[in-house]
């Protein structure tokens, strides 16, 4: 790991100037994900701002929805009656995330930022321009079967591996930041970048821009988060998806739908949401609209597999979260936001 | 057992033969100037953080490079554990010995707690091999050269060395001195991080880069908590930081000031075992052991949270989903761990 130098700051004022004063400073909450990737080699900032002191700890009703401060732990989340009760789909994503270690580490600032699991982004001896600008990209001749569908570029085919992301994007929650330039408000699906050219930006938050909290809006819909992974826990999806739906009496007054583990930022699908609205909820009409979801996607060598398993799976979670099909577990659990899994060979009590 | 103090060798004693990690026997080195490095990690030349200490080093060297191939086929280190550490009167230190050609200890110093040693102390102790031999003894025409053998050694030895971030404890006296002499020679500063573990407030040196858990083994000596991965995937590291369990790898120490942190040791109530280690016994809940401390905290944590859904054994797994278990004791510590949900 290289030297660094470490700040402990009190306030976010002084944590925002620390950072912006050193182009190679960064903020540090959790560190699960930072801390990783220093010990890697990948990340080696000059100096470390800790923002684990900040007060943005609480969770408070706001407008009419919950505003999570950005330093709430992803467990204190999650197990929030609150959250699990209006928002089910982001504890759900936070519970099919990590591990309770881990969880209880991680910030709910720092969960929407962390970087790709992309395997050649993890190793410093591999082409990488979301490492190393300009360097190449390894994965597009590698092998890239956890990669993108959606939205790559020439550069860089990375996914974002949050969880948590997907069911904010699909919630249209918003970021609250403070940067250099004062405070700012930013719609959770823009919050991270395609990579065009510039792959190494992973966000729109400038540097030195804290986020203080994210706010969930007022709903009153159901929602809900189901992911497939490698392994029955403790795993990355490989794909995911986030749905909040919300209903005109026998018909689907909105529907917001968002892939995760597809592109480099939670993959919102506005042509198949506007197919679904005011339709009646049907397994047909699911399927449609899964089909104009992975109408456009990009297969790389090794990752078709996700289309299918892609499509199957946003039918499953619009039809779980309709109630055409019963959840795998109880709403607000790790249990129903699990395809395969642990779910799948235990009976769960209801 | 009697067991005699160990004797650190000073400059100018004959180190006394031993066999190297490598097989041959430092007698066989005679002739060539060689250093003999202590360190707890081994040298590892695929991980490219060390391969950039190396580059460093090696650009320092100048034409060093001509003769240097990082596949080498002797990557080694010593271990400051073993027998030769034993031997050397270093016994679970960092230390660096540089022999000259008769094995007549010419250089050594023993890295300071709180100190990573610093390249210039490295790059010092290979231009003494140049140095004149002390005047009582012959010089033969290889001991002023620098063999490869010993380049490697000196680099992997400072590599490995310089990769471990600040050691130690308790500033006393000497690890002041040494401190500010480091910080005037105008090295990376180490900072005073107090910690409260198992209900002691322990004051550190550290450097900033110094993760929880190489703070408790390494300095504090306590080694109930194990490194699995280091890397935040196995939980063999778990310990409780306020309550709650959490990573020590992925936890810089310095960041967990201020909280209440519990560890393996910390468990017990004396002789009394805490009911879960009891029934880790019954149920014979490990093999080999090694993840068995964090098995241990993370389930205690479990059991003493509210908000944790544990009704079922799969609520269990799920939720100690991040302690893995290489002897797959996993459905004996299932079970130890309903015995105490049910008492």
């Amino acid at each position: 790991m290289h030297p660094f130098q470490y700040q402990r700051t009190e306030t976010a004022d002084q944590a925002v100037a620390a950072v912006a004063q050193d182009p190679a400073g960064t903020f540090i909450a959790g560190g699960t994900s930072h801390v990783d990737l220093m010990k890697e080699g990948v990340l080696h900032p000059s100096l470390l701002v800790d923002v684990s002191g900040l007060p943005f700890k609480q969770i408070t009703a706001h407008e009419g929805g919950v505003r999570i401060g950005a330093g709430v732990s992803n467990t204190a989340a999650a197990t929030s009656a609150d959250i699990r009760q209006r928002y089910p789909a982001v504890s759900e994503a936070l519970l099919a995330g990590a591990s309770t270690q881990i969880r209880n580490m991680a910030s709910m600032g720092g969960n929407p930022l962390q970087r790709t699991r992309c395997p050649y982004f993890r190793d410093p001896t591999q082409a990488c321009n979301k490492r190393e600008p300009g360097s190449g990209c390894a994965a597009i001749g590698g092998y890239n079967h956890v990669h993108a569908l959606f939205g790559a570029s020439a550069a860089c085919v990375a996914t974002h591996p949050s969880d948590l992301a997907v069911a904010l994007s699909a919630l249209d929650a918003r970021v609250q930041t403070l940067g250099p330039d004062g405070p700012r408000t930013i719609a959770f699906p823009d919050l991270h970048r395609l990579p065009g050219d510039q792959p190494h930006r992973d966000t729109v938050l400038a540097h030195g821009e804290l986020i203080t909290s994210i706010d969930l809006p007022a709903f009153s819909g159901r929602s809900h988060y189901l992911k497939v992974r490698e392994r029955a826990s403790y795993a990355y999806a490989l794909v995911s998806c986030a749905v909040a739906l919300e209903m005109n009496g026998s018909t689907i007054g909105r529907a917001r739908v968002a892939l995760g583990a597809v592109a480099s930022k939670p993959w919102r699908v506005t042509a198949a949401e506007a197919l679904l609205a005011g339709q009646v909820p049907t397994e047909p009409l699911f399927r449609a609209a899964a089909d104009a979801a992975f109408a456009d996607a990009r297969p790389l060598e090794h990752n078709a597999y996700k289309i299918p398993m892609g499509r199957n799976l946003m039918v499953r979670a619009l039809l779980e979260t309709n109630g055409l099909q019963p959840l795998q577990g109880p709403a607000g659990t790790a249990f129903a936001a699990s395809v395969g899994g642990v779910a799948g060979q235990f009976a769960v009590p209801r | 057992m009697r067991q005699e103090a160990p004797v650190t060798l000073q400059t100018g004693d004959l180190a006394p033969d031993c066999v190297l990690p490598d097989g041959s026997r430092l007698l066989a080195l005679r002739g060539h100037p060689v250093i003999l490095a202590f360190a707890p990690e081994a040298w590892d030349p695929t991980r490219a953080y060390q391969s950039e200490l190396f580059a460093r080093l090696t650009s320092e060297f100048g034409n060093g490079a001509a003769f240097l191939d990082t596949a080498a086929e002797e990557w080694h280190s010593l271990d400051c554990h073993g027998t030769l550490a034993a031997q050397f009167g270093v016994a679970g230190q960092r230390a660096l010995f540089l022999l000259d050609e008769h094995g007549v200890v010419r250089w050594k110093t023993v890295v300071a707690p709180g100190q990573p040693l610093r390249p210039g102390q490295v790059l010092a102790a290979l231009e003494a091999l140049h140095a004149p031999a002390p005047a009582t003894r012959e010089t033969d025409a290889s001991g002023g050269g620098l063999s490869r053998r010993t380049f490697v050694t000196a680099t992997l030895a400072a590599s490995a060395l310089l990769l471990l971030p600040g050691c130690t404890v308790s500033a006393d006296a000497d690890n002041q001195r040494a401190d500010a002499a480091a910080d005037s020679a105008g090295g990376d500063s180490t900072l005073a991080v107090s910690l409260r573990i198992n209900g002691q407030t322990h004051q550190l040196q550290l450097d900033p880069r110094v993760a929880l858990l190489d703070a408790l083994r390494e300095n504090l000596h306590l080694t109930g908590t194990k490194k699995g991965c280091d890397h935040g995937q196995c939980g063999a590291c778990t310990v409780h930081l306020d309550g709650q369990s959490a990573l020590s790898c992925l936890t810089l120490a310095v960041m967990a000031q201020g909280k209440e942190i519990t560890t393996i040791e910390g468990l017990a109530k004396g002789e009394e075992l805490h009911p879960l280690q009891a029934a880790f016994l019954r149920h014979d809940a490990f093999q080999c052991g090694y993840c068995t401390p964090g098995q241990l905290m993370a389930a205690t944590a479990l059991l003493q949270d509210q908000t944790a859904q544990l009704g079922s054994a799969v609520e269990i797994r799920e939720a100690m989903s991040g302690n893995l278990c290489r002897c797959a004791a996993y459905p004996n510590i299932l079970a130890a761990i309903q015995e105490v949900q049910r008492a």
